[in-house]
């Protein structure tokens, strides 16, 4: 565990080195910024997040890559995968740890959204329960786009090729997942409509916390940071 | 301490390593040399649990590689061939951050960096970002990190590469200073250095050990392993003929027309290379001796023992043509 916490705080202090993290957060504090405006802050709208919340879902198909292609690839490329490697680290310390320090990351950069809920609060009475647990489902959808995004990352040196990768992979969760079911047997549709994630996430915007939704998230993650570990493994066999 | 019985790598249809034995007794400092390409970062990346082998094995510290190698990683201080290191971290917080991952608890860690602050020469530049030092700076850099655990192995690959003559000398002083305490294994292609350093070396080339012993056993085997040049004033040929059946010599070499820079032309001075038959004695009193009697002058008489530049080339050399194709 200790491994893991040392591995996600030096990723994450990293971070704030790269001139990457500094504008992927303004060019989402600019998108965010735009929708606020022109969606949620305009006359006889209601005082909630809610459409927002879901914009903001789909800018982190182009955001959150960008943060987590480089958690692996930089490693891969700069050579610094051999001392870390040959330290006494587990694989799966290595990726918890990165994952771990780029949520942290993400959830950093989705802090000064919160100006929106001050700026909201200021001029009518929002409730409060959707916009937590809108939160709670966007910190749920960052994760699993940063596990995918971990994965991705583990399988090549070549940051841009996990940057796309990831996007793809997202897109199958998202775009695929809801247009599929006009094309699938009955039997499969619902598979579908499952892993779509925005429908996933819709109850969390709605001021429901739906266990079945969390499990679907937490499944996820669980899911892509495995296939990452393996990745990571396999060296051993090659 | 280090245990590697037939230890063979292929990269895809490439036999980068065939069959190699090793034995480093502890507490000793062993070299592994060779010609480039041929097997050394591969075989110390299998030692400490980077690669793994295609067959054979390697114990270190008594752990398999392969079946224990969080157990190997634990007992190994690795200083990797191209010495990477976060170029964002400051030098202080670099090995903290290693010092954590070897489960160094905090207040262990602040010690031995001061430590190692003074003894790896870091005092000036701890708070400085690793991406800003100069080469030999990193390698200090990288030898503190190696060396911040303790570990009873040291494993550095070209650990003096790029360096200036000081700081060789010093990075030098360094490793023999842990002889007895550390078993070390250190791969370079600089012989010299290997000499000063190492008790012990091994050679590989085109993935095969092709010798190991002493630095002066391996000098020893050397074809003409020692010569001594004389220079004389004397007719060459006369020279040759008396200094060949002499007893105890081998061989005789004439260079007949050995001109100084800035000195006299050739007028009559030539320089007689002569191997003795047993490199071990000294025939330098009969050379002197039969120059004397003969009334030549003489103007040098040095003794030259064979370079270990000499004997590696000779021992790679077959090799290193199928390496260099």
């Amino acid at each position: 565990m200790r491994n893991t916490l040392a591995i996600a705080s030096r990723e994450l202090t990293s971070f704030f080195y790269s001139p990457i993290a500094y504008v992927v957060t303004c060019l989402f504090m600019l998108l965010a910024g735009f929708f606020f405006l022109t969606v949620t802050f305009q006359p006889d709208q209601p005082a909630e997040l809610r459409q927002l919340f879901t914009v903001i879902v789909w800018i982190l198909i182009a955001v959150v890559p960008a943060i987590s292609m480089r958690l692996m690839s930089e490693e891969l490329r700069s050579g610094t995968i051999e001392p870390l490697m040959t330290s006494p680290v587990s694989d799966l310390q290595v990726i918890a740890g990165k994952w771990l320090g780029s949520l942290a990351f993400f959830i950093l950069m989705l802090v000064p959204t919160i100006a929106y809920v001050i700026i909201i609060e200021i001029h009518a009475d929002p409730d409060y329960g959707p916009i937590l647990s809108g939160y709670t489902g966007l910190i749920l959808v960052g994760g699993l786009y940063l596990a995918i995004g971990s994965f991705a990352s583990t399988l090549t040196r070549n940051q841009i090729i996990a940057f796309i990768l990831t996007v793809f992979t997202i897109l199958i969760f998202t775009i695929a997942a809801a247009l599929a079911p006009r094309f699938l047997p009955n039997s499969l549709a619902p598979v579908a409509s499952y892993l779509n994630v925005n429908r996933q996430y819709d109850d969390f915007s709605k001021g429901l916390i739906d266990i079945s939704n969390i499990v679907f998230f937490l499944s996820a993650i669980a899911f892509f940071l495995t296939l990452a570990v393996k990745a990571l493994e396999s060296r051993k066999w090659r | 301490m280090i245990e590697v019985q037939q230890l063979t790598k292929w990269y895809g249809p490439v036999l980068a390593l065939d069959r190699i034995n090793l034995h480093v007794p502890a507490g000793r400092i062993v070299g592994f040399l060779g010609p480039n390409g041929a097997g050394k970062t591969t075989t110390i990346r299998i030692l400490t649990a980077f690669m793994p082998a295609s067959a054979g094995s390697a114990k270190l510290n008594g752990h398999d590689v392969f079946s224990q190698s969080a157990l190997v990683r634990d007992s190994i201080g690795y200083l990797p061939e191209s010495n990477p290191l976060y170029s964002e971290m400051r030098v202080e917080e670099h090995l903290h951050h290693f010092g954590k991952l070897h489960q160094m608890p905090r207040n262990l860690r602040r010690k031995r960096i001061d430590e190692l602050a003074d003894h790896c020469g870091l005092s000036h530049i701890r708070r400085r970002l690793v991406g800003q030092l100069s080469k030999g700076n990193r390698q200090r850099v990288g030898i503190a990190q190696a060396l911040l655990h303790n570990p009873p192995i040291l494993i550095l690959d070209e650990p003096t590469a790029g360096l200036d003559p000081t700081q060789i000398t010093e990075i030098r002083k360094l490793i023999t200073s842990l002889a007895g305490q550390k078993t070390i294994l250190l791969s370079t292609h600089i012989l010299p250095e290997a000499e000063k350093t190492c008790e012990q070396l091994v050679i590989i080339a085109a993935g095969k050990i092709v010798a190991q012993g002493t630095p002066d056993q391996l000098k020893a085997q050397v074809r003409q392993s020692a010569r001594i040049i004389i220079e004389l004033k004397a007719d060459p040929l006369i020279v040759r003929d008396i200094f060949t059946k002499l007893p105890g010599v081998a061989e005789v070499q004439i260079d007949a027309m050995k001109k100084l820079p800035g000195a006299d032309s050739r007028d009559g001075w030539c320089a007689a290379h002569i191997t003795p038959n047993d490199p071990q004695s000294d025939i330098r009193e009969s050379l002197g001796q039969t120059a004397q009697n003969h009334h030549w002058l003489i103007r040098e008489m040095r003794h030259e023992r064979a370079s270990l530049e000499e004997y590696f080339i000779q021992i790679t050399a077959p090799q290193s043509n199928i390496v260099a194709a």
